[in-house]
């Protein structure tokens, strides 16, 4: 006689997982934090998405200072060229991608990373374009990226963002 | 999540699928050596990519992997007498060499020439270290021999292991790559396990339970660093290198062995996962070896005379419930190699990755599916060659290490992920 677990691994059972959504569109926020990672996120945007949504570039009513109130300072710039408070976004997001190109100094990423902090938001880093840039200039990107990335992902070519965005749904 | 299409795919690795010719790019292990252990020993049945085959090694010390099948009758050729050269059907007395080459067909007469016209497919078999390792793809494409590090030590400082797994390749080698998992299924094992015990290193893994991953793409295949706070805001990482298609090295703890896998498709629903430990510098000890046939650290206890774990389906694993509740093991298997197969086997053979939901710790996973697609598209469509095939790719080291908090752990480790025979690896 089959055990449980011998029986329920076959093929023939498998077929009898039960076939309904176990999830629901997760709100994802791709924000762009520098002009050549901006292109790249624009052609994505063209695409398909359940619930994600892309956002070109970083603008500050002033340039943030350390201690700062920078919930109402930072803006981001959506496509349509409408502008909404970063807090607003984050608020509504349940992840937040943050994109750059290796070499740049990211800055904005400690606006944005604080903000996902204090919102319990995660967010993930994407350095795209490393074979263009020497090991001292990523080192910079890195610096920026890493204290606010709990995920950060080194890719050489600009198509890894679309298979990681459609691998999560977004 | 994968689409259908892309599932059926990445998963499928018989003849003329696409992920069958990328396997059929690289040499792959086929056999332990020992499973041959001297001339004109019993042959032994393989299947690989879907292919049933035969392994033998004639009176010279020959190697050959052949159609298992004679060509007269569809005899297996598993029953035949390995004899003078050769291996005969006992059906009707056909005789084939290691290359398939039918040598005898004792009803014709030798002048006909007949024998000359049956030919069963073969494959190359050569042992390298502890391994017989066969190429399925053209012979004009055959790339040079392997040269991972543990395959090339002196055998005392390698050892080799395998075992049946029921379930699809990238399965289980998803669970290699999985690095996140370790802080869950396989907590407790880091303090008990005579394999790991004792590392310095072992204190950041406790000390931080929430590590932070990079992903790094390699010429080969990725880097998947998981990093931990250490002293003076330095990091300690964990570096695993991926080698497409199925390699993966854990990083290693003190001076342990380092150990690592390879997963090999049977067919498209079972897999071999080979488990290796070797030291770069020195011998095995007895003490470690014989852990490691006990299926301690990486590797599994078989059923004698099998390649079948013990604990497997049939016996849910040997699950102990008290000691999941009183938390010596988290899942209730013990033991790491049974822990990750009852969980991947559980999936089902193939598992519909149509259903899942990932987070961006599994950014390894989804970089790994990633190139493993466009690889396997790009030898298709365009007969390029895939990574990992080129050797350099394969002087590959795991390690663990502490460094700068800005520096790129894929360059500023680049002497220690890379092979530098005689000198040990980076290791905390």
């Amino acid at each position: 006689m089959l055990s449980e677990s011998a029986r329920m691994t076959t093929a023939e059972e498998a077929k009898f997982r039960i076939d309904a959504p176990n999830s629901k569109p997760r709100a994802i926020k791709v924000i762009a934090l520098d002009k050549r990672s901006e292109e790249v996120v624009k052609r994505l945007a063209k695409a398909s998405w359940n619930k994600a949504s892309f956002f070109t570039s970083l603008h500050f009513e002033s340039p943030p200072q350390a201690g700062s109130d920078w919930s109402m300072k930072a803006w981001l710039n959506d496509l349509a060229g409408r502008t909404s408070k970063l807090v607003d976004e984050i608020n509504s997001a349940d992840l937040v991608v943050m994109v750059a190109s290796a070499g740049t100094k990211a800055e904005a990423a400690s606006v944005i990373g604080e903000a996902c902090g204090l919102k319990r938001v995660m967010t993930t880093a994407l350095i795209l374009d490393r074979s263009s840039a020497t090991d001292e200039a990523l080192s910079e990107t890195l610096l920026h990226l890493r204290p606010y990335a709990s995920m950060l992902v080194v890719a050489d070519d600009d198509d890894y963002i679309e298979s990681m965005l459609v691998a999560l749904r977004a | 999540m994968l689409r259908k299409e892309q599932n059926d795919l990445v998963t499928r690795t018989g003849p003329g699928t696409p992920m069958g010719q990328l396997f059929r790019s690289y040499w792959i292990p086929a056999l332990l050596a020992e499973e041959l252990p001297e001339n004109e020993c019993p042959p032994v049945r393989v299947k690989l990519l879907s292919e049933r085959l035969l392994a033998f090694r004639d009176t010279d010390g020959k190697y050959g992997l052949i159609d298992e099948f004679c060509a007269h009758r569809g005899v297996s050729l598993w029953f035949g007498r390995n004899e003078e050269h050769g291996l005969r059907c006992p059906y009707h007395g056909w005789k084939y060499d290691v290359n398939g080459q039918c040598i005898d067909v004792p009803s014709e007469a030798p002048e006909s020439g007949f024998c000359q016209k049956i030919k069963l497919k073969s494959y190359p078999l050569v042992k390298r270290g502890p391994v017989l390792w066969t190429y399925m793809g053209p012979a004009e494409k055959q790339p040079p021999l392997p040269e991972w590090e543990f395959a090339l030590v002196p055998e005392n400082q390698s050892f080799m292991s395998k075992r049946f797994q029921e379930a699809n390749w990238l399965q289980a080698l998803e669970g290699g790559i999985d690095s996140s998992h370790v802080s869950f299924l396989h907590s407790g094992d880091l303090e008990s396990d005579p394999l790991f015990k004792g590392a310095k290193g072992n204190k950041y893994n406790l000390g931080d339970t929430k590590p932070v991953f990079e992903v790094v793409e390699s010429d080969g295949g990725l880097f998947i660093g998981a990093r931990r706070n250490a002293e003076d805001g330095k990091y300690y990482w964990r570096i695993t290198p991926w080698v497409m298609p199925s390699f993966t090295m854990v990083p290693p703890r003190g001076d342990h062995p380092v150990h690592g896998h390879f997963w090999i498709p049977i067919d498209d629903e079972n897999c071999w996962a080979w488990s290796f430990d070797y030291h770069s510098t020195r011998a095995l000890t007895d003490a470690e070896r014989n852990a490691m046939r006990q299926g301690k650290g990486i590797h599994a206890a078989t059923i004698p005379g099998t390649f079948i774990p013990t604990a497997n389906k049939n016996n849910d694993y040997l699950m102990d419930r008290a000691a999941q509740k009183a938390g010596r093991t988290y899942s209730g298997v013990e033991g790491i190699a049974i822990q990750d197969s009852s969980l991947q086997e559980s999936m089902g053979p193939i598992v519909d990755r149509t259903k899942e939901n990932l987070v961006s710790t599994d950014n390894g996973i989804i970089m790994a599916r990633h190139r493993l697609l466009r690889a396997a598209k790009a030898l298709a469509d365009k007969g390029v060659t895939p990574p990992g095939v080129d050797t350099a790719h394969q002087h590959v080291r795991s390690a663990s290490i502490v460094l700068p908090p800005d520096k790129p752990f894929k360059d500023a480790a680049k002497e220690e992920l890379t092979v530098r025979p005689g000198v040990s690896h980076a290791s905390v």
